[in-house]
């Protein structure tokens, strides 16, 4: 096939020039819209896969379309499933159960994957396998993170529940998932235990393009570790801080996942976000224009936070 | 840290291994004890005093999620959209990825920051409508429409990855090509793309990974044995057969064991590539 094409561009028998589609898409290769051409494919994908559901869902969420009730109809509704959302206590239960979640999250998950970095940066003999296992659970499913958990703090055969009574932390196994009090806790637990290894990820190659010298020079001033960290290494990654923080709130704001596994939710809504209250509405209830509106509001907000965020993160650059 | 003394750094060294070893059995701990779990019998899994070390193992929780349950064809359907989707994402991604790297024109910045914002896109509000969309068109329940879903969400991460490897192929290779007489596309297809290999092939298995291991998309737009993944599948079996912990364990073991292998395998260039792009821009 290589050797053919070849052939035929030093020597194109008149036939297969207007025939062989390879020919053909090689003499297209030549022309000046050959970049736009490229994207061609994976436009109309995006198109019609992602923006056209997207802009189609904006549209729902003021329309009426119950998949469960049809007789209702598909009519147009205005702002009536926004009016209903602000006289909805779940609504404002998760959205404040959202902030709390993405919040320690986030805070979590940055700690310990700070610490991690910069730990694994210091190349001492041996650490690189734990590297390695460290990075490991961010590549493994929702499903089998959600249950392996649920397995390890277990009301009945927890193990982590065993090993806090050993300790005499506790009295008597905890239900964790099962109290209001220590339910969205323990899901912080999980997701940060699956999220932080992204930040490690992140971070430690941010710290790999600071320059040594720099240490050098504050040491010779006399700078100790923790002033160094302040003053040259996080200064130095506030980029990459700023690009993993914001996508890590898009990831944790936008997937339900985790909590749907765990808790569904529950106990009570004392788990409930909103990408899972939205979910929820069009999977258990088929709700779709609500649904919809609610998933347009977590949009919305969303969008406000990134604008927000990157310009707080350029303001203090200057 | 040149004048900082000996015994400060020992101390530094020991806190360095201290962290790295809590972390690690941090993050491998419910690993190692799924495994452990899924490698002992119900009974001594359900006991008044915890067993750490299994005294006696069997692997008939293995046997059970294989043959008792439908989960050989959840497998199998994963698999199916798995590979669908990195090859949709291999024959379009590729394309646009080449496109950014190698020609600048007007719109391009543009272009690939629209690629990039897709990914803010909420799941639940493309979830919806692409239910009803692919319910219209016969894709709803099927195979390849879940992974069209697929693409969707990963085909930007996909170009940004793989245009960071092709930036990194040197481009002499190329021009020589070019003076010899190859095509623009010939050019692409015999020098850029060997040269990418190892970029094309990490950039793949992040895609794979990921498409193997979604959950939402699935459980939204399937709904029957034909086409349902195993992370749907085995959430399902939790609720409707109160399936035991141990089959459970195996069941995840399986179900991990391709994404440990391939993250094993490739682990140092895909690490790379997530983080190119994240500390360049």
């Amino acid at each position: 096939m290589a050797e053919r094409m070849s052939a035929l561009a030093q020597n194109p028998p008149s036939v297969w020039r207007r025939l062989d589609p390879a020919a053909a898409l090689g003499r297209l290769s030549e022309t000046r819209y050959w970049m736009y051409l490229l994207l061609v494919p994976s436009a109309i994908l995006i198109l019609a896969v992602v923006l056209y559901p997207t802009v189609y869902g904006f549209q729902l969420s003021f329309r009426q379309m119950r998949l469960n009730r049809p007789d209702l109809g598909t009519g147009f509704v205005g702002f009536k499933h926004y009016i209903a959302m602000w006289h909805d206590k779940v609504f404002w239960l998760s959205l404040r159960n959202t902030a709390v979640w993405v919040t320690f999250a986030v805070i979590i998950e940055f700690g310990l994957g700070l610490v991690a970095a910069l730990a694994l940066n210091r190349n001492l003999p041996g650490t690189k396998i734990m590297g390695v296992l460290i990075l490991l659970p961010f590549f493994l499913p929702n499903v089998v993170a959600g249950h392996m958990w649920a397995l390890l703090l277990d009301p009945r055969l927890g193990v982590i529940n065993d090993i806090l009574v050993r300790v005499g932390i506790l009295d008597t196994y905890k239900a964790w998932f099962a109290d209001p009090s220590t339910a969205l806790g323990a899901a912080i637990l999980v997701e940060a235990w699956h999220g932080f290894p992204f930040f490690a990820l992140l971070l430690l190659a941010g710290l790999k393009g600071v320059p040594d010298d720099l240490y050098k020079a504050a040491s010779v001033d006399g700078a100790g570790p923790i002033r160094q960290l302040r003053l040259i290494t996080l200064p130095m990654l506030r980029s990459v801080i700023a690009a993993a923080v914001i996508l890590r709130v898009i990831g944790l704001v936008n997937s339900p996942d985790l909590l749907l596994i765990l808790t569904g939710g529950g106990p009570g809504q004392s788990t409930q976000v909103l990408s899972l209250y939205a979910f929820q509405k069009a999977y258990k209830d088929f709700n779709f224009g609500y649904a919809g509106a609610l998933s347009v509001v977590m949009f919305v907000l969303l969008m406000l936070f990134a604008w927000a965020y990157v310009r707080v993160s350029k303001v203090n650059q200057d | 840290m040149i004048t900082t003394s000996r015994r400060a750094r020992l101390g530094w060294n020991i806190a360095t291994y201290a962290v790295l070893i809590t972390l690690t059995i941090f993050c491998i701990f419910p690993l190692v004890w799924t495994l452990l779990t899924s490698l002992k019998y119900e009974a001594d899994i359900v006991t008044q005093t915890m067993q750490y070390i299994p005294k006696r193992i069997t692997f008939d929780n293995y046997v059970a999620i294989w043959t008792q349950s439908g989960f050989p064809t959840l497998v199998f359907n994963s698999f199916v959209v798995t590979a669908t989707t990195v090859v949709l994402c291999l024959i379009t991604g590729t394309l646009a990825a080449y496109s950014f790297s190698r020609f600048h024109y007007p719109g391009r910045g543009a272009l690939m920051l629209g690629y990039l914002v897709i990914r803010m896109f909420p799941a639940v509000l493309m979830i919806i409508p692409l239910f009803i969309l692919m319910r219209g068109i016969g894709l709803l329940d099927s195979r390849f429409g879940l992974a069209l879903a697929y693409t969707s969400f990963l085909l930007p991460l996909f170009v940004w990855m793989l245009k960071g490897f092709f930036d990194a192929a040197p481009k002499e290779l190329e021009s020589a090509a070019r003076i010899d007489g190859c095509t623009r596309l010939g050019a692409m297809i015999r020098i850029v793309l060997p040269l990418a290999r190892n970029g094309l092939v990490a950039t793949s298995v992040f895609v794979a990974i990921a498409a193997w291991n979604e959950f939402l998309f699935a459980l939204m737009l399937t709904t029957s044995q034909g086409s349902r993944t195993w992370p749907v599948g085995l959430q399902l079996m939790v609720g409707e057969f109160q399936l035991p912990w141990g089959v459970l364990a195996a069941g995840g073991i399986i179900s991990i064991i391709p994404v440990m292998i391939l993250f094993a395998i490739v682990q140092r260039t895909m690490v790379h590539g997530i983080t190119a792009g994240a500390v360049k821009g």
